[in-house]
């Protein structure tokens, strides 16, 4: 008698050869497709972060002792890699390290003079980490706050006038679409011209986009270490000026030079340490030092990393778009790509695709303004690339929800 | 529905593996919800669908909505069985508190209470008559029969008086103006009547209470339980109503004492030597004992003649209204003393 094969777990899919290595503890037949929330850490990374655990595991910047110092060292040194990954100086940037994106944005922006800026502006299509925050940002300034559109290439759609001592906070590339803020140069010298600041998420684009970025005079940009191969960090990169222009209600040990009963002397010549109260994650951000030498050596499948994710995202979309009833969010290819089913439940599809070991997201994506609200979407499916991804498990997956659509239709 | 269902199913599997208890509180907000007519946290209930389905969708994708139908129908039975429950306990532990069984219609099938021949019900139970698609009877007599129960609550709590309850000619296994009176309902063929007749000579009750009896043959599908039931009653109200003058024991009760305790000469005891007999055979024998206890062939006539009279067959009519309506038990034997209306059978040190 033929066995049924209903119960029976399905054959496990062969690894392509390129996914051992750095990500070789990845278990046969397990895809991450959701590397837009959270990128699996390369073996090197996790090495730095276990070698400072196990061999100089101290605080940094009060420690006169070895591995205080060593510590101090390799801080540093992930600051002028942060730094250095942007093609900016450390005489006008300073980089702050805190607990993720949506941390340092509302460090900065909760902590902005009263006063100086007419308004908060910022897009349909952000993140919550941005639209929360520039709404109490608002409030709180006593400011009006526009929200604007976003073109199909990402650029901000604005006139001029509306950028009038505006406080700008937009994402350099989309969650939802992985669509770039093509005009961001333009923009900031719009703003700046008005007496504006321009604040960047940069959660998105620091993995794959950073070419976005580069030299870039945007007032701040913050990001996430964990979404660019590093341990879970927040990171800010921001002007001297702007830094020092905060009013600050978030203080604490690491930011002063010395204590009264009633005041304080905030630190002088290091504006990083605005935005750094209390004891830092070290580990965390001598892990980042080590993702971003990673990102600069790494060449999967013998290709520069976004010339890899290039030729994935176009694999994948294609492999999307063939899938009957599936309608995708963006005409182009990008590691992030959005899809809804008008007739299927995405966070069901989740859910079957989890038990084929596929990991892919479902719902909102923190951006229910925009596709709840505004576009009136169901729940989402996305699926996000990385550098563990491969061919393999991109036809696996494209496969399996192809042939969910057509047993569930 | 569903959530309610999967709340149930939580809280069983979470007494037996702490992975599920996390899941107990989130049910029950959305059970909490549910019962309180509000929308179900939808999130919860696809949840646990989804990844209930999710091995049918892996492998076959088409069979999920079937699937999913399933479920939900499994789930409004997986209620509708827990309700059943929860009602069918409530209503077993009344029963259980008032009629002293757990089962009313049928209530030897009980083993919480004590052991008894019971008194069949002749109303159809709820799943006889859904079978026979009378839904409005099914429930009525449910609720008639749940009423029922629960009206007859307060007799629990009544001091039962056995001279409330005598029969017509009560006659007295031993009589003595000093001792309370005490009243047993027996069935002359139920084998717990014989071993509460065994425990009551055992502890000595007889000397400390003046026993009477209700002979109450008990009903069956076909007849009586027990067939020469009757025949026996017949026989026992006779002589209740034709005294022997002289008697040390009445000779009823020495009818009942040759049925509870003694022998054939076939080594099986009489009671089952009785139930085993046709009519005619049952008769003789009786005749036989008559006889043997002392009664002349005149007297035996009377008996005899008395026996299939209507004067006998109106007082085993009104002691059958006495058991079934006045002291409304459902299990024999009964016996009344102390106060109190004990079901079933009494052990000896219950009757000391």
């Amino acid at each position: 008698m033929k066995r049924s094969t209903l119960f029976r777990r399905p054959a496990a899919a062969p690894l392509d050869t390129g996914r051992q290595g750095d990500f070789g503890y990845l278990q046969p037949g397990e895809i991450y497709l959701d590397a837009a929330c959270q990128s699996l850490r390369p073996q090197p990374v996790i090495d730095a972060l276990t070698d400072y655990y196990t061999t100089y595991n101290a605080c940094g910047g009060r420690v006169k002792y070895a591995w205080g110092q060593k510590v101090d060292r390799s801080v540093a040194d992930t600051r002028q890699a942060v730094l250095g990954l942007l093609g900016l100086s450390a005489k006008n940037y300073a980089v702050s390290f805190t607990l993720n994106t949506t941390f340092g944005l509302n460090l900065l922006l909760q902590q902005l003079p009263l006063g100086r800026f007419d308004r908060v502006v910022t897009s349909h299509i952000e993140h919550n980490s941005v639209f929360l925050p520039t709404i109490t940002a608002a409030r709180r300034l006593g400011v009006e706050r526009l929200v604007l559109d976003r073109a199909t290439d990402g650029a901000l759609l604005y006139e001029p006038a509306q950028l009038e001592k505006a406080v700008v906070v937009v994402n350099a590339a989309s969650n939802i679409d992985g669509r770039r803020l093509t005009n961001l140069a333009d923009l900031v010298r719009d703003t700046h011209a008005r007496g504006g600041i321009v604040i960047v998420d940069a959660a998105q684009a620091m993995g794959h986009g950073r070419d976005l970025l580069q030299k870039t005079e945007a007032d701040a940009v913050c990001f996430s270490a964990h979404k660019m191969y590093g341990a879970s960090l927040g990171v800010v990169v921001a002007r001297h000026d702007l830094l020092t222009s905060l009013e600050l209600g978030f203080v604490g040990g690491g930011m002063v030079q010395d204590v009264r009963e009633e005041d304080f002397d905030l630190v002088q010549g290091d504006p990083a340490a605005l935005l750094e109260p209390g004891l830092q994650a070290w580990g965390e951000i001598i892990a980042l030092g080590r993702a971003i030498q990673w990102l600069g050596t790494i060449r999967p499948g013998g290709l520069a990393p976004a010339e890899y994710l290039g030729a994935l995202s176009v694999r994948l979309h294609d492999g999307l778009a063939a899938i009957p009833g599936l309608t995708l969010m963006a005409p182009e290819p990008s590691p992030v790509i959005s899809v809804y089913a008008p007739a299927q439940d995405s966070h069901r599809l989740a859910v079957f695709l989890s038990h084929s070991r596929i990991s892919v997201r479902s719902g909102y994506f923190c951006a229910h303004h925009y596709l709840k609200e505004q576009l009136g979407l169901p729940p989402l499916l996305r699926f996000s690339l990385g550098l563990h991804s491969t061919e393999s498990d991109i036809d696996t997956a494209t496969q399996a929800l192809a042939r969910l659509m057509k047993g569930l239709s | 529905m569903f959530c309610i269902a999967a709340f149930i199913i939580l809280v069983i599997m979470a007494a037996f593996s702490a992975k599920y208890r996390r899941y107990v509180g989130t049910a029950w907000n959305c059970t909490w919800r549910r019962v309180t007519f509000r929308p179900c946290d939808t999130t919860f209930k696809q949840d646990i669908k989804d990844h209930l389905l999710a091995p049918v969708a892996v492998r076959r994708p088409g069979l999920v909505k079937p699937a999913s139908v399933g479920l939900e129908i499994l789930a409004v039975l997986v209620l509708l069985t827990t309700i059943w429950s929860g009602y069918t306990v409530v209503k077993s532990a009344v029963n259980l508190y008032v009629y002293g069984t757990c089962n009313k219609q049928d209530s030897a099938s009980c083993t919480l209470g004590a052991e008894a021949c019971s008194i069949p019900d002749e109303t159809p139970g709820f799943m006889e008559s859904l079978g026979e698609f009378d839904v409005l009877g099914a429930f009525g007599n449910e609720f008639a029969s749940l009423g029922e129960t629960f009206a007859a609550i307060p007799a629990r709590f009544q001091t039962w008086t056995s001279e409330d309850y005598l029969p017509a000619n009560a006659s007295y296994l031993t009589e003595d103006a000093a001792n309370p009176v005490a009243v047993e309902v027996i069935d002359p063929g139920c084998t717990f009547c014989k071993a509460l007749f065994q425990n009551i000579e055992e502890s000595g009750f007889e000397q400390n209470y003046n026993l009477t009896y209700i002979a109450y043959p008990i009903a069956g599908t076909d007849g009586y339980k027990f067939p020469n039931s009757l025949l026996v009653t017949q026989y026992l109200e006779a002589l209740r109503l034709h005294p022997v003058d002289g008697a040390e024991t009445p000779v009823d009760w020495q009818v009942l004492e040759r049925i509870f305790t003694e022998k054939a000469e076939t080594g099986l005891p009489w009671q089952e030597t009785i139930n085993s007999m046709d009519a005619d055979e049952a008769a003789a024998t009786l005749v036989d004992w008559l006889g043997e206890f002392g009664l002349s062939a005149d007297q035996i006539d009377v008996i005899v003649t008395e026996a299939g009279s209507e004067t006998v067959a109106d007082v085993i009519a009104a002691n059958k209204t006495l058991v079934e309506e006045e002291i409304a038990t459902v299990k024999i034997p009964t016996i009344i003393f102390d106060g109190r209306r004990h079901d079933g059978l009494v052990s000896v040190d219950g009757l000391q």
